[in-house]
């Protein structure tokens, strides 16, 4: 009956409890006080996490440069602007036009930098957003999203639960 | 209606004012004088070759593991025991180096069976080790329990039940558990159990005695099985005050399992008791990653008194307020010791640790809470941990010296009756 102690799939990870960072994305907005139909937008996605879904590290030994990120620019913008989408009042899709990719140092480590114009057809007194990233590979992963206008600072965290908000922009 | 008031009513909100660029914590808007700011705006690097980050290396065979066991769930994303292997491996990883992004893609991985209405026992069992790993301890033994009541014969189920109730200080549950292990598992795991439960309720030298055997007779067992057994019995010999026999038993774990974040900060931990913070710095040296070791060098930093100190402790604020952010709670232990520690601030200590109490009860949950209450003059606050000690009669020298500080009249006179 009695199973042999090395056959048994012991999962360790069971037997503590010790708690640790999950995966998050900072995500801020800001009104063009100029013309209210444009939003300039820095989106900040940790490299490990891209590295993850993206394989960046294309010599393998666990250390991302600026020359392999800087190779995979294209593919983590096609990647991360295809999980954010804003729609005006009337339905219509608006514009994503990614600007530029930096480097930003967080407490947990690297992140590239996306920054974007978010640019509608339509002046709209709301906008829709959806932001889908890393949630059907990682539900745990959370959107820390900052929005700046003329009416002060907002914020939400963005979860599975809490995938679209509806931004006022006067 | 204004975009606060919109926004407001549409989820889970926060409600911080200004947040900083580079995400910088509250409270600390621009770091420490005359040191390196660790924000800055974001930037282009100088060169190619600049490092910015450490990723998992197709050198560690957790990684070439992770992958292969992805590969096959991929090529048939129906099978369950692929879908669990690969979940199990993953939060293994996350366990190993103390980053829990991996166990947010083991709950990805099992999702589509713990989806179902009735969801099979493995994915339960799965998804339970996972709430756990992030102290949802409720929802984890819910979830435990509605295993068992699928396969009342699964060892791991009754194992991590058992490992729950002590973290939580429920030690004749625990020792039911146990008996439970033994009756599904066999003898050698269930005296495990039971050595690892001994230790916390006055019976540390029969936990040494039993985890001894479990030492020679796990000689066959998993390097992970072995590992565990010798992190327990140096806890043990903690519990004793037995140092050197810690000590050699931390090392020999180690050896087992060299970049396990568990037992390198276990070690830490110790090496910050014995008075020897120097030696933190270079075993945690490659391990910044982890938030829990990041802690522990951030104390060694400040306990050297280093001119990196301060820096150190400001980047720890920011990894907190990161969570705080995300609506995570569950850093208690760790950020009571942070406050009363590195901010100095016993009042904040305090509450972090008293809320803490409310559902870890292990022997450091204890000591943080008796370390913040003394700190900030209220001894009485931490009276709840003093008659868990009391009750418990739990053996360690230094929460037992921090206990005695306590005016507890009643239970000092109950202690002489006995």
């Amino acid at each position: 009956m009695r199973r042999f102690l090395g056959s048994f799939p012991l999962l360790l990870a069971a037997l503590i409890a010790q708690a640790h960072s999950a995966s998050d994305a900072y995500l801020t907005l800001s009104v063009d006080g100029a013309d209210e139909s444009t939003l300039h937008g820095q989106w900040d996605i940790a490299l490990r996490d891209l590295d993850f879904v993206l394989r960046l590290d294309d010599d393998g030994d666990g250390e991302l440069t600026w020359g392999e990120v800087k190779r995979h620019q294209a593919s983590i913008d096609r990647y991360a602007y295809e999980k954010l989408r804003f729609k005006d009042e009337t339905g219509a899709s608006c514009a994503v036009q990614p600007t530029r990719q930096l480097i930003d140092a967080h407490a947990d480590g690297a992140y590239a930098a996306l920054f974007f114009d978010v640019h509608c057809a339509h002046r709209s007194q709301t906008l829709s957003m959806s932001y889908t990233l890393f949630f059907p590979i990682d539900p745990s992963h959370r959107g820390i999203f900052v929005m700046h206008s003329a009416k002060g600072t907002s914020t939400a965290v963005l979860s599975p639960q809490n995938a679209n908000v509806v931004l006022a922009l006067e | 209606m204004g975009m606060v008031n919109r926004l407001w009513t549409i989820g889970s909100l926060i409600c911080a004012g200004v947040v900083f660029a580079g995400n910088a914590p509250a409270g600390y808007a621009s770091p420490p004088m005359g040191l390196p700011a660790p924000y800055r705006a974001p930037y282009i690097p100088a060169s190619d070759g600049e490092r910015l980050q450490e990723v998992p290396s197709v050198a560690d065979p957790k990684v070439v593991e992770m992958r292969s066991l992805r590969a096959k769930l991929d090529a048939a994303p129906q099978g369950l025991d692929a879908a669990i292997r690969l979940a199990n491996s993953y939060i293994d990883y996350s366990r190993q180096i103390g980053d829990a992004h991996y166990a947010g893609y083991a709950e990805a991985v099992i999702a589509p069976w713990t989806a179902l209405t009735a969801p099979p026992a493995t994915a339960l069992l799965t998804q339970a080790t996972i709430l756990q790993y992030r102290h949802q301890f409720d929802a984890a033994r819910d979830l435990l329990q509605a295993t068992l009541r699928l396969d009342a014969r699964n060892a791991q189920a009754w194992l991590t039940l058992a490992t729950l109730d002590m973290v939580q200080g429920r030690y004749e549950a625990a020792r039911k558990d146990c008996a439970q292990v033994t009756n599904t598992s066999g003898l050698e795991l269930g005296s495990a159990c039971l050595g690892n439960l001994l230790s916390y309720t006055g019976q540390a030298r029969q936990s040494l005695a039993l985890l001894r055997q479990s030492e020679v007779s796990g000689g066959r067992a998993s390097i992970a099985y072995q590992a565990w057994i010798e992190g327990l019995i140096a806890e043990t010999a903690e519990r004793l005050g037995d140092w050197p026999l810690a000590e050699a038993h931390y090392r020999s774990a180690l050896q087992l399992l060299p970049r396990d974040n568990f037992l390198l900060v276990a070690y830490a931990d110790f090496l910050l008791d014995r008075g020897r913070p120097g030696e933190v710095l270079p075993l945690l040296a490659d391990h910044s990653q982890s938030d829990t070791a990041f802690l522990r060098v951030a104390l060694a930093q400040a306990a050297l008194h280093s001119p990196e100190a301060s820096r150190y402790a400001w980047m720890m604020a920011a990894r907190f307020e990161a969570l705080r952010q995300r609506g995570s709670d569950y850093f208690g232990r760790e950020e009571a010791r942070f406050a009363l520690q590195l901010q100095h601030d016993p009042q904040t200590s305090l509450a972090l640790a008293q809320h803490n109490w409310e559902f870890q009860r292990a022997p450091w949950d204890a000591r943080v809470l008796l370390e913040a209450a003394l700190a900030a003059h209220q001894p009485r606050a931490a009276a709840a941990a003093v008659a868990f000690v009391e009750q418990t009669r739990l053996e360690d020298p230094i929460v037992q010296s921090l206990a005695r500080q306590v005016p507890m009249p009643s239970s000092n006179a109950a202690r002489e009756n006995r």
